[in-house]
């Protein structure tokens, strides 16, 4: 009986801290690119999942081309918002871009209360059952489609930078700018394909957990909270840190809640961030900061 | 749409306010209309509107058209108290519709009692009539007959001993927990579990594995938003829990009918507002439908009649002067609403039933009406 309990605990504190990793992801390869953390990153979830629920409850589309066409959509976003919001403050310090993501924010979580109203929608689940229950534990089928979901990004994203040449040129960019820009890489434009990248990760952690979550306005920022806690927790920057940071705090918070207190579930990720930083200031696998200045 | 309905409404309102603006009575109503409970806020706007289009097709109110200024909330605490000093600097304004929220009228009492005009609200902490504050009208029955409501409904009527309470650590929903204790106690009953979560939970695991481990054979819930009634409905499903299950009102809203499905069939809740429970919520409801092609739930429902209070103690004031509304509203005895009847007592609470309500099949059907003396 507990041994299930701890291990249905443990399911749904890596499948919501999956969440946060995809979300953090995004965080991440944004900061990494314009050296920015982006307000909007869980806004992109939100846009994501409303795409979707207009593909698919409204136009009533087959879910494959439904969730196709949401990412082409999100691709589509990901390039306005970087020549909206970004790119005309490119030249800038990092405060005039974050304040502008913060606007983005703000207006695109105004602009869908506007469209589609405050009553939450509701998105079916990617496979056609509630879920598996193996020895006393459920196994819901959409957070195994999301922890499925999660591992491939990871796989794709290890061999997108290190196997590809796009993929060492934004690298190279993110390093140092200037060199690569020296080096003729073209910086606007591998600065756009990061955050048309971010803008499909966020849209497809917004995809994911729409049927657990439910759709509405207010769903991107309670991830982005959290997935902004683990980008810190495993490194400001570190793309394997935000993936473990996520995995760490989905899992830490559900077991917090489980064995100590519910009420200050929230609270558990934000006292384990300052227990990370107190204890290694970096993060998990953070840059000295001597290697930053 | 909506959106752009509400938005010509209050067009519609400013340019009447400019054409009349000496010759109508101005009710504030402090409204959600933006943020997490915009979506309530929007359902609010559609009773207040239905109520006024009424009275003023009925001629008005002491020959003067009624007309609504709505300042937003934002769904939040300094929202609201920024909305209600805003709102009370207007001095052409004779009386406000307050949140449904306690936590917002607990915030801005002291604003209330500053501002001095009578303010009609809908949150059901009990305490919120109970802090000396005169202003302060509550046109829905409070948490302690609420949880008595649940209480007496799953002891007497469903012969239930085994109490687990969930509620929302917010005001409203410690409020309810401390009140439903005191009303099983009162039943010799002491609850096998008393589980608290924050609002906007994503994972109610640890609450269902607790509600599992306590072996308890009924649920009482104090949930503030349908998002997590819907949550913690699916999980509870989905980890076997089979245990009765009555729920503080949100378990009866559209949204949580809709996004739980058919993990909420066979609950019981209690609401203050049930289409079909009198005839004046049914002939209400009737109209309601027509006019904006939904359900009406608690969020409209509470606030038409709010409005209809108000206006009933203005023509019995003769007046629009603060303390003769006053005055008025506390004289109201058997007042017809869709809520029930409103005889207000001296704390400023106007009712003191509730109806049970079962979810059959994704339907709410009216069970009973249970109403205590004060």
């Amino acid at each position: 009986m507990d041994l299930a309990n701890n291990l249905q605990v443990l399911f749904q504190g890596l499948a919501l801290g999956s969440i946060y990793a995809l979300v953090a992801l995004g965080f991440v390869l944004i900061i990494r690119a314009t050296n920015v953390v982006n307000f909007a990153q869980g806004d992109f979830a939100m846009v994501g999942a409303y795409v979707l629920v207009v593909f698919l409850n409204q136009l009533g589309l087959p879910y494959w081309l439904a969730f196709l066409l949401s990412l082409v959509c999100m691709v589509i976003f990901g390039l306005i918002f970087n020549y909206g919001v970004y790119f005309p403050l490119r030249n800038r310090s990092y405060l005039p871009v974050l304040i502008s993501t913060l606007g983005a924010s703000i207006f695109l979580q105004n602009t869908t209360l506007a469209l589609f109203g405050a009553q939450p929608k509701l998105l079916p689940k990617v496979l056609n059952f509630d879920g598996l229950q193996i020895a006393g534990v459920f196994l819901d089928s959409q957070y195994l489609v999301i922890l499925a979901v999660t591992m491939c990004c990871v796989i794709f994203q290890y061999f997108f930078f290190e196997h590809t040449l796009l993929g060492k040129k934004i690298q190279a960019t993110s390093q140092d700018k200037d060199m690569a820009r020296l080096l003729g890489i073209p910086v606007a434009l591998m600065i756009a394909v990061t955050f048309i990248y971010s803008s499909v990760l966020g849209g497809l952690a917004g995809i994911l957990v729409g049927p657990i979550l439910f759709v509405s306005i207010g769903m991107g920022s309670i991830i982005a909270l959290k997935a902004f806690a683990a980008t810190i927790i495993g490194g400001f920057g570190d793309v394997k840190g935000a993936i473990v940071g996520g995995l760490f705090i989905g899992v830490v918070e559900s077991f917090a809640a489980y064995y100590i207190s519910v009420p200050y579930k929230d609270a558990y990720a934000f006292a384990m961030l300052f227990v990370v930083l107190i204890v290694l200031p970096q993060g998990f696998f953070g840059e000295k900061i001597s290697q930053k200045a | 749409m909506k959106k752009l309905k509400i938005s010509t409404l209050v067009l519609a309102l400013i340019t009447s306010a400019s054409v009349f603006s000496a010759d109508t009575i101005k009710i504030g109503l402090i409204n959600e209309s933006t943020g997490p409970n915009a979506e309530a806020g929007g359902y609010t706007i559609n009773g207040v509107r239905t109520a006024i289009e009424q009275i003023n097709k009925r001629g008005g109110l002491l020959g003067k058209q009624v007309e609504v200024i709505i300042e937003d909330t934002q769904s939040s605490n300094p929202g609201t108290v920024l909305a209600f000093s805003k709102l009370g600097g207007d001095k052409d304004i004779v009386a406000m519709i307050g949140p449904i929220r306690s936590t917002q009228v607990m915030a801005a009492s002291p604003t209330i009692a500053k501002n001095a005009i009578p303010v009609m609200i809908g949150g059901t902490d009990p305490s919120l009539t109970h802090v000396n504050n005169p202003w302060v009208f509550r046109c829905r029955p409070n948490d302690s007959f609420s949880s008595r409501v649940i209480a007496d409904f799953g002891v007497s009527t469903l012969k239930l001993k085994k109490w687990a309470i969930v509620h929302s650590t917010d005001t409203f929903g410690t409020g309810g927990k401390k009140a439903l204790e005191d009303a099983l106690k009162f039943q010799g009953i002491t609850p096998v579990l008393t589980q608290g979560y924050t609002n906007n939970s994503q994972d109610f695991t640890p609450v269902v594995l607790a509600i599992k481990k306590s072996g308890a054979d009924i649920i009482a819930s104090y949930m503030t938003n349908s998002t997590d009634v819907g949550i913690l409905a699916k999980q509870l499903r989905q980890l076997g829990v089979t245990a009765s299950w009555i729920g503080s009102t949100s378990i009866t809203t559209d949204t949580a009918i809709t996004l739980a499905g058919d993990a909420l069939y066979g609950t019981y809740g209690v609401s203050d507002f049930t289409p079909d429970a009198n005839a004046e919520s049914k002939s209400y409801s009737a109209m309601y439908r027509a006019k904006y092609k939904i359900e009406p739930d608690v969020y409209s429902g509470w606030a038409y009649d709010a409005i209809n209070v108000l206006a009933q103690a203005i023509t019995n004031a003769k007046s629009t002067s603060p303390d003769e509304i006053k005055k008025a509203i506390l004289a109201l005895k058997d007042f017809k609403g869709v809520e029930g009847s409103y005889s207000f007592d001296e704390n400023g609470d106007g009712l003191s039933g509730y109806n049970i309500v079962k979810n059959e099949a994704g339907k709410i059907v009216f069970n009973k009406h249970i109403q205590f003396a004060k």
